[in-house]
Order: structure tokens, then sequence, then C-alpha cells
């Protein structure tokens, strides 16, 4: 259904960036399997970041709080880990923490009809200001084994990092294809005024579709912490942009009611192999981010034009 | 002798006023004493101009909006329907003619959104599929289920529509002019499932102009006009001419002024205008001092019209000549400076800014004319506003006043006022009366003709045929989005011809 | 709203709402203000000066410090900058849209212009001209994008946003610029009447937009178009124009904060501005009364606005709490302007 529609259209997206990466093969130690294997490690935040986005804009709206929370969640735990707190219950009141900021989110959309850019922009900012102000703006670090190990250890073989990308990867795809939720979600993204019409509250839904992305949210930043083993104030900065590059290179439609979640986390690795393409180069971080940049603005635009296209067909001889 | 399935007794509605009360001292309602029936296994078809209360009618039965008197019986038991869903529960299916589906979902998520099969508390993907496809095999649909909806085709969409309906075992179906973009063929097969679903008891309610269709399709005919109900027969006795009379058939009681006096320089020309790459062209003309009326049901393109020549809509095909010269792809900026207006039938959002003053309404088509080098004079503005506040007696305590605090009479001199102080040559109205009270309405006729004696050409959409046919010199009618005819005022300009027209 | 409905009916008949009688004339005058929404209007109008001076008065009262003169120069100080920034988003959330790039650009102006002062020597007045042009240009395409691309406001200045951010450092080769050409920091140092000249600046810039905006017709159509873009474009309001102009100018405002806050510390950087700045700068323009939906924003608001911003700040560090929290405070306060934004003004 969703899948086979977001494939086509992301396909058409993909090829030219596979085309950049088959280039990219050129690059010394790129195909290296430890660099590769690193490349998922690091793309497994904005992968888990991905997947909670995903909901959010096939419902129309966007969640720019992720930076701050990335970094506010993690220093939540952080602080409770360092005061000799046990690691599963520190993580448990980060997440809690980063779901709570998301439910708020969804109230505000919801009861208060905040546009959801200005909603998540301050609480974003409000998310930063929390995280600088617990440790008077310098980072944390030195956390148990047991929780760095989340961020660097391996199963079997396979980084827990990616594991809990794929975790995260079949819990989004179970929400959006096995659950009737899942349909709601993109009926609200459809048409709303069929979604009312059969009774369905589009308030719930957008209360979890942002308290899902505050979740996920949270989690990133747990892991990202982990994988550093230190949590600094501003670490979310990056990952903003570039679960929004995800999500639309992986074919999500900002105008609403399109996109999958498999699809949305091949971007991240996408965005992810970018990045170490460009980083193996030598090229500047802030120039990464303007060609980024450019893509997002590109791939809407396109989007736009293809969407204008295939609009549902109105009754009528004119 | 059946029992009706549904059974309306003196259903009223009132028009609602400005402040969402509704007005009940005035003699004008929306419905007024209506009785409907409709028994299993029948094809009733509602007719009625523009206006005469059937959409209002249905949704009623609908569920989606209340009598204000009267009731409503479905199956013999008297009912208050809450919302639309409730109807739907009590056997009531309402097909609308704007689509009720979600592109982006397929048609299997549409049918059964909201009650999405669950196996072991996941949803049931699978049984969607299946009971989909029984539904639409039922109604000899040949669609996939796994189609997503945006792929398919208007006559598609609305078979999917149809097998919602089925799918609640709905008793009642209501269909609001469901051929209007179908084809031939596409209404061969609508017809035959309609035929199936008579067959099976179902009570099928069709608003529909098309006589023909009427015709093969109905077995009873309801005529409403103005709100009440004129009368309901058999299909047999359904004749062209006296169903027309039953539709238009009022006495014209007003007299409406006409001091004016026709030119015969053209103002405006249309030569071979398609409103649509399949619609036929149109000619037209309208000239200095002339009132030219412009008819047609809903849906026939008036609009359309007024919008492509004002600029405001693409169109394909033809040409547009203003005061001698082509003015195709002319922006409405471009044309409102030389003195082209077009006053919007939706006031609310494309003739007013409600939270914006009087005074910032009244000048905002003519800025230039009350500013200096760019700078507004705030002292222009006001005695402009003032002026035209007593010329055209419109009701506020200062110019100050925001629009959105006048009733719908006011506002529309206000938006007349607007496009006046531009100095027009070619004023397009769209619906001008619409709406406002029998005062107001007296008084923008009388504007009109003097607007016209002061020799601007007037080009006015409306679907009040007894003002049509009071005001206009000539009236052109539109049908499926071109010109069926064109009528010059004198004996043969009647209502009943108007609407032989339009149908 | 509406009176009785009595017979001396102007417009005929009985329709909807009646005409006031001449025995209601008397009240007709305050009836004739809260029927034009007059209550409403003048709370909804003025929240920024309520606020404003609600602030002052509980500062003075409760902060130590706070009511003295000098600090009372900080305070103006510290928002002359800001209030020129605030301007041009004030015309762009009147649109309907709003500029998330702001912040950047001010980066980027900070770093460039402390290049042509620096390192290329070019006299102050060709500095200022040419950052003014950059900001011109950098905001055009803001506007073009939204406009001809149908791009959402928000994702096209965030996008852009992050290419100017890119850029700025990629100019500045990761270094700060100090010790700028006395020619140059004249432009917002120079003292007048005891005040640095970037505050009497700020206040001729704030006179000319207000003027624009509140006296010409591109402020008129600029006021319909937020309002109301289908009836303003009908009426003959070009509608492209206005979009692409409020962002042109915007960016260029943002462009000479940028220079002037480059001349106020002496250093060139590219992370001037940034983030931060823009959400200071929304801020100021909500508490100032500016919608987020269009059509309500004044020029004088908005820098009320920033004064009350200010203030706060001020108080924070007059009360030492930490800067980290005010920022957190700061979402808090936006969150709450625009809640009471939404209940009290004008739009219909």
């Amino acid at each position: 259904m969703n899948i086979g529609f977001a494939a086509r259209r992301g396909l058409a997206v993909l090829f030219p960036v596979a085309a950049f990466l088959a280039l990219g093969s050129r690059v010394p130690h790129f195909l290296d399997l430890s660099n590769l294997l690193n490349v998922v490690r690091q793309s497994s935040i904005t992968g888990v970041c991905a997947v909670g986005m995903t909901f959010v804009i096939v419902i129309k709206g966007i969640d720019l709080s992720l930076g701050g929370l990335l970094a506010f969640c993690p220093m939540i735990s952080g602080v409770l880990m360092l005061a000799g707190i046990n690691v599963p219950a520190s993580m448990a009141a980060g997440v809690l923490a980063g779901t709570a900021m998301g439910l708020f989110n969804g109230l505000m959309v919801s009861k208060l009809t905040v546009p959801a850019f200005i909603t998540t922009l301050v609480v974003g900012q409000i998310s930063q200001g929390l995280a600088l102000t617990i440790n008077g703006g310098s980072s944390i670090g030195a956390f148990p084994d047991s929780f760095v190990f989340i961020g660097n250890g391996a199963v079997g073989g396979i980084p827990l990092s990616d594991l809990l990308l794929l975790g995260f990867l079949a819990l989004g795809f179970f929400i959006q294809r096995l659950t009737p939720l899942g349909n709601h979600i993109y009926a609200l993204g459809g048409n709303e005024t069929v979604l009312r019409q059969e009774g369905l509250s589009a308030a719930r839904l957008q209360f979890f579709v942002f308290g899902f992305s505050g979740f996920c949210a949270a989690v990133a930043g747990l892991l990202l912490s982990a994988q550093l083993d230190t949590v600094q104030p501003t670490q979310g900065d990056a990952y903003q942009l570039d679960a929004i590059a995800a999500c639309i290179i992986g074919g999500v439609d900002l105008a609403g009611g399109r996109g999958s979640v498999p699809m949305a986390v091949i971007g991240a690795l996408i965005i992810g192999c970018l990045r170490n393409v460009l980083d193996l180069l030598g090229i500047h971080p802030f120039m990464q981010n303007v060609f980024i940049g450019s893509i997002i603005v590109v791939i809407v635009y396109l989007s736009g034009v293809v969407h204008r296209q295939s609009e549902l067909a109105t009754r009528g001889t004119l | 002798m059946l029992e009706p399935l549904v059974s309306m007794r003196g259903v009223t509605k009132f028009i609602y006023g400005g402040d969402g009360r509704p007005l009940r001292n005035t003699d004008v309602k929306i419905l007024e004493d209506v009785d409907f029936d409709l028994f299993p296994g029948e094809v009733h078809v509602l007719v009625g101009e523009n206006g005469a209360g059937k959409s209002t009618l249905m949704r009623i039965l609908g569920g989606i909006i209340p009598p204000d008197r009267g009731e409503l019986k479905i199956a013999g038991a008297r009912v208050n329907l809450a919302d639309a869903r409730d109807a739907r529960e009590k056997g009531v299916a309402f097909i609308h003619q704007e689509l009720n589906l979600c592109a982006n979902l397929d048609v299997a998520h549409n049918i059964f959104l909201g009650r999405e099969p669950r196996r072991r508390g996941l949803k049931d993907a699978g049984e969607m599929y299946r009971r989909s496809a029984e539904l639409l095999k039922a109604l000899s649909a040949d669609l996939d289920p796994r189609l997503p909806v945006a792929r398919l085709s208007t006559a598609q969409q609305q078979l999917v529509e149809i097998a919602k309906a089925m799918s609640f075992r709905s008793r009642v179906v209501i269909m609001d002019e469901p051929t209007a973009s179908l084809t031939k063929r596409e209404i061969d097969v609508l017809f035959d499932l309609i035929r199936r679903m008579r067959a099976e008891g179902i009570g099928i309610v069709y608003i529909s102009h098309r006589f023909e269709e009427i015709l093969t399709i109905g077995d009873r005919f309801t005529v409403l006009r103005d709100g009440r109900l004129v009368g309901t027969r058999p299909i047999q006795s359904f004749e062209p001419s006296s169903v027309i009379w039953m539709m238009a058939g009022r006495s014209i009681d007003e007299m409406y002024p006409r001091t004016h006096a026709v030119e015969p320089e053209p103002v405006l020309e249309l030569r071979g205008l398609r409103l649509a790459a399949h619609t036929p062209p149109i000619d037209l003309v309208v000239r200095r001092g002339e009132v030219v009326g412009l008819g047609g049901l809903v849906g026939s393109g008036r609009t359309e019209l007024a919008k492509s020549v004002f600029g405001a809509r693409r169109f394909h095909g033809g040409e547009v000549r203003y005061l001698g010269r082509k003015t195709n792809g002319w922006s409405p900026a471009r044309l409102i400076r030389a003195g082209m207006a077009y006053l919007s039938e939706d006031r609310k959002t494309e003739g007013l800014i409600p939270p914006m003053s009087i005074r910032e309404n009244l000048s905002l088509a003519s800025l230039r004319s009350v500013a200096k080098l760019g700078f507004l004079s705030r002292d222009k503005e006001e005695r402009q506003a003032a002026k035209l506040i007593q010329q055209l007696s419109i009701a506020a305590r200062s110019s100050e006043q925001l629009v959105s605090t006048l009733s719908g009479g006011n506002q529309q001199k206000c938006v007349l006022g607007k496009w006046l102080c531009t100095a027009p040559r070619l004023l397009m109205l769209d619906e001008p009366t619409r709406g406002i009270d029998v005062g107001a309405k007296a008084q923008i006729h009388k504007l009109i003709d003097q607007i016209a004696g002061a020799g601007v050409g007037i080009l006015m959409i409306s679907s009040e045929l007894p003002e049509l046919i009071g005001i206009s010199d000539r009236v052109y009618v539109m049908r499926e989005g071109g010109v069926a005819a064109e009528l010059e005022a004198g004996p043969e300009l009647t209502q009943e011809r108007v609407v032989a027209c339009m149908v | 709203m509406s009176a009785p409905v009595t017979e001396n009916v102007q417009s005929g008949g009985q329709g909807e709402g009646g005409e006031p009688s001449v025995q209601a004339a008397a009240a007709g005058k305050g009836r004739a203000w809260i029927a034009s929404g007059g209550l409403l209007n003048l709370v909804g109008r003025n929240v920024a000066l309520f606020i404003f001076l609600a602030l002052v008065i509980l500062a003075s009262l409760f902060v130590e410090n706070f009511a003295a003169l000098d600090n009372a120069e900080v305070i103006l100080k510290q928002s002359a900058i800001p209030a020129i920034a605030v301007i041009g988003m004030t015309m762009v959330l009147m649109t309907g849209g709003i500029d998330l790039s702001l912040g950047y650009v001010v980066g980027l102006a900070s770093i460039v212009s402390g290049i042509m002062a620096n390192t290329w020597f070019w006299p102050a007045p060709a500095v200022l001209a040419s950052i003014l042009v950059l900001g011109l240009a950098l905001g055009l395409c803001n506007g073009l994008i939204t406009q001809f691309m149908r791009v959402p406001a928000f994702i096209a200045t965030l996008g852009t946003g992050y290419v100017l951010y890119g850029l700025a450092q990629i100019v500045s080769q990761g270094s700060i610029i100090n010790r700028l050409p006395r020619n140059f920091l004249a432009i917002g140092r120079t003292p007048m009447f005891g005040l640095p000249s970037a505050v009497f600046l700020a206040l001729a810039v704030a006179v000319v937009f207000h003027v624009l905006i509140s006296r010409t017709i591109f402020g008129r159509r600029l006021k319909a178009f937020g309002f109301g873009a289908r009836a303003a474009a009908l009426s003959g309001v070009p509608a492209a124009w206005i979009n692409v102009s409020v962002y042109a100018f915007c960016s260029t405002l943002a462009a000479l904060s940028g220079l002037l806050f480059t001349v106020r510390v002496n250093a060139a950087q590219p992370n001037m501005g940034g983030g931060a700045f823009t959400f200071e700068v929304v801020t100021a323009a909500i508490v100032g009364g500016t919608s987020l939906f269009g059509g309500v924003g004044s020029v004088a608001n908005s820098i009320l606005g920033v004064l009350s911003i200010k203030i706060i700040e001020n108080c924070i560090n007059l009360l030492g709490v930490s800067y980290h929290l005010y920022l957190a405070v700061q979402g808090a306060i936006i969150l709450l302007a625009i809640i009471l934004g939404n209940l009290t003004n004008r739009r219909a």
C-alpha cells in the first residue's frame, strides 16, 4: 500500500544519490567493512529519530525539537547515573522526559492549534536550555560500563546500535502496517475531514504521533551518549537536520499522507553514507550542511511538482 | 401497503443570520414544511433549481444538519440524528458530490477506515482485502482493493464510496448528482448497479437535473421550489414542460427598476472561450450600459467564466476582448487598473477582509486614488468612505467598524462600494444578492440600474430567476461549460424558458 | 451585537439584524466602540505596551538595581540591534510566513563585513552598502523559493539557513577577525547624546519602517495580504511582490544587524547570531503581539517586545539566575505569548 507508492517515489530520488555513492566507492577506505559498520552505527541515531519523524511528517507536521531532546534526555539520565541511580532506571527517566516533551508538543498542536513548527521549535529551545542549565553548560561523562556497552558493544558480532535501529525500524513498520492506528495516522495526513466523519479523533492521533517522536528522540539521544560516553549539551544540533533530510530523501511527503518508515531509515543510512564519504574526502562538516540543506529544498520542490500532478480528481465537468 | 423506509414530515429549516442564530421571523426559509417519503426498492428523484432546498433536505436526512421543525422517521421509528455517523448507523448512506475518500490510502483501507478488522489485536489486512473484494464484486466493479484511490477514475472512486456505503448495510442511499462527470458507459454501469440495489429492497434518493436520466432510472419524483414542496408524482407523469413549470412557475410580483439605456459599443467580447479542454466554445457580448444576466445551474460554469475573464482562472482557448483589446493572460491587478471589476460570490473569503475596517476594505482595490506618491492620505480615505457609506446606505456607526460586524446585506454593499471606487467600465457580479435581506436586495437592484445608467457594462450571475429576468436586458443560459441559449428581454424571457435551457 | 429591530429600518424589511433606532443613538457611540471590537481591539492592539509597562513596574519594585539610569542605558543599548532585526521578522510574520535563516544571515554578514573591513581595507560606507546588498540578495532567494517554488516558508528558510551557516564557516576558515578599523567601528559606536550611534540608527530604521507599514500603499497591501490572501489577490494586490519583498527586507535588516553586532563587540565571527538569535527575535515579535497567522503586527509593538525581552534578560542577570535557564524560560514566554495572542487578536 504505502510502501509500494513511497518506494516508487523514493527510488526516483534515491537514484542520483545512489549514483553519487557509487562514485564514492572510489573514495579510499569507504568500502572497508570497519568503515561501513561504523557508518551504520552512526546512522542509527539519525535512523531512530527518522522513525518518529516519519509519522509526524505524514500528519503534515514537523518536529524541530529533536536537537534539544537529543541533549536533554541523556543529560537527565546521565546526571542520575552519576548520582548512583541504576542504569535502567536512569534511562527510563530520560526516555520518560523525552516522551513527555513530545506529548506536550501534541497538546499544543491539537488543543491549542499552535502550528507544529513553532511549538516544536520552542520545546526544542526549552529542552536545550534545560540541558545547558542542568550541568551549568558543561558536559558530563564517564558513565557505567553497562551503559557504554549499549553504544559500543556488539551481540553476536552485530553492534548493539544497529540492533537497536533494526528494532525501531520494526516497531515503526509494525505501527504503520500492522495496526489500525497506522491506517488512522495516514488517513489524518490524507483527508482529515473523512477521518472525523468516521468518528476518529484527530487530537488523539496527534498526541500519539508527537509523543512517539519524542520517545524516539529520547532513545536516540541516549544511544548517542552511550556511543560517545559523554553528554554534550549541544550534541543534538547536527542530527536535527539529518533526521528531516533522511525522511525527505526516503520519500516522506511534506504535504502529508505519504511515506514509509523503512524508506526513511534507508534515507538515514544514505545520509550517513553521504556524510561519511564527505568526511573521507576531507570536506568540512559545515560544507556538508550546505549540501544537505540544498538537497532538502530541491527535493521538497520536486515532490511538490509531482504531487500537484497526481491530485485526487474532482467531480464536475469543469 | 409497504412501510416507508424514510418518512419526513413538516421539515422546516430557517435561514441563519450572521450571528449564528436562526431567523424565525422572516418569510424566507431554506425549507418550509416539506414532506418526503422513500419506499424500499424505489428510486425517488429529487428535482429543483439552485437554492430550492434539495441539498438541505438530504443533509437533514443524512444527519449532517438538524431540522428546525418537523419529524424524521427511519424504518417507522422516530429519530433525532446526532451526526452523519449516527445516520449511517441507522442505515442512511450519503454519496456526496465531492468525494469523501483519502487519496493516499488504498481502496480497502478507505472502506474500512475506523473499523479495520482485527486478528489477535493486529490489523487483519488479508480480511480487509477479502471483504473489499466481495463488496466490489457484489457491485460488479472490477477493482483491485489494493489500488491506491488516487489512481482511480472518478467513476471508480464513486464505486468505492458506494461499496463503503453497502458495507454498512445501508437501506437508504442518497446520491447527489452522481453522473456529473461520468462518461455514457460509466453512467450505464452506475444505473445497472442502482437497479440491482433497488431489487434488493434498498431505497435510493437521486438528486439530478438531467431529465433523460431521471426518466431512465426514476420511479417517483419530487419537485421543490424555494424551499417548499411543489409535488410528488410517479415517473409516468414526468413531462418536461410541466416539470419545468413546477420548478420555476412563480409569479413575479416585484417590479425591477429599469432606467438605463443600452449603448451599442461592446465593453466585453468573448470569442470561442473554452473554460476547459472539453467544453464548447463560448461567444458572449456585454455592451455599455447593458445588464447581461448569466444563468445556469451550479456547476454549469458561470463563476468559472467570470473568473476566467478576470484573470483569476486559466482557461483553455479563445479570446477575451475588453474595451476592444485582447486581454488574455492579464492579471487581475492589471484588469482592475483598466476598469474591470469582479464581485465574487463568496464574500467572506474573496470579497472582503473581515478583520479590517470598512474604510480599509472600501479602498483596497483603488489604493492609488487615495494616496499621493505611495503615501496613503487618511483624510481622503475617510472622506471616500463616508461618501460611500451614505450613498449606499451602509448601516454602520463609523467607517472604522470592522466589516465582520456588519450584516450580510451591508457587507455586500461594502464589496460593491469597493468596486465602485475603481471607476469600473465592466462590473461582473456573482450572486450579488445571495444571503441578504429583502430591503438590501432592493437597494442593490436599484444601484445596478444606476450603475448601468452611467454607462457601465454589467454581467450578473444569479440563481434567482425573478431577479435575473427582471433586471437583465439579455440573458445567457449556461449548461455544462457552454452557453446553451441567449435570450432577449421580452416575452420569450420567462422562468420556464430559462430552466428549460439550463437542464 | 445587532440592535433590536425597530420600525425605522433603513435597509427595509426584517433581515439579518436590524438597524439602530434614534433612541439608541446616545448609547450608540459606546456600542459603536464595542461593535467595532473595541474592547478586545484595545487590549489586542496594545498587549505589547501593557506587558512592557507591567514588566517595568514589577522589575522596579522587586529587582534590586533595576530602576537605575545606567541600567536603563544598558537595556537600550542591548535592544538596539535586535530591534532592527525584529522589524524585518515582523513583516515576514505579517504575511503568515517565518524566516528561520535570520540568525544565520547575521553570522554571514558579520564575518563578511569583517573581511571587507580588515582584509580588503574597504572604506566603511562601502562595507555598509555591500552588506545591505548581500542581505537583500539572500532575502530575495528566500522570497523567490517560498513564493515560486511553493516550498513552505519554514522549510525553505530552514534549508537556506543551514546553507548560510555552512557558508559563513567556510568563508571564515574557522577564525575570528578582531581589531577592526576605527572608521568601520564608527558606524555603530559613535557616541551621540551619551548613547552609541547604533541606538539612533535603530530608531531611524524603526521610524522609516513604521511609516512604510502603517502609511503607505505597500503597508496596506501587506496587511491585507496577511489577513486574507485570496480576497487581496482578487482586489488587485500583487501577492508575489509582497511575499518576496518581505523576505528581502528581513534579510537586509538581519545583515545590518550582523554588521552592527560586529561593530559592537569588535569581532567578526561566523557564529554571530545563529539559531538562538532567530529565536529571540521571533519571541520578541510574538510578545509584541504579532500573529503567527498573518495580518497583525506593528513596528512599535514589536520593538516594545524587544524591550520587554531585554528587561527580562536584564532582570535574570541582576538576580543571578543562570543564563541557560533563561533560554528555557524564553521558550515558556513565547508559548504564553502565542496562547495569549490566539485569544485576543483581531483575526475574525
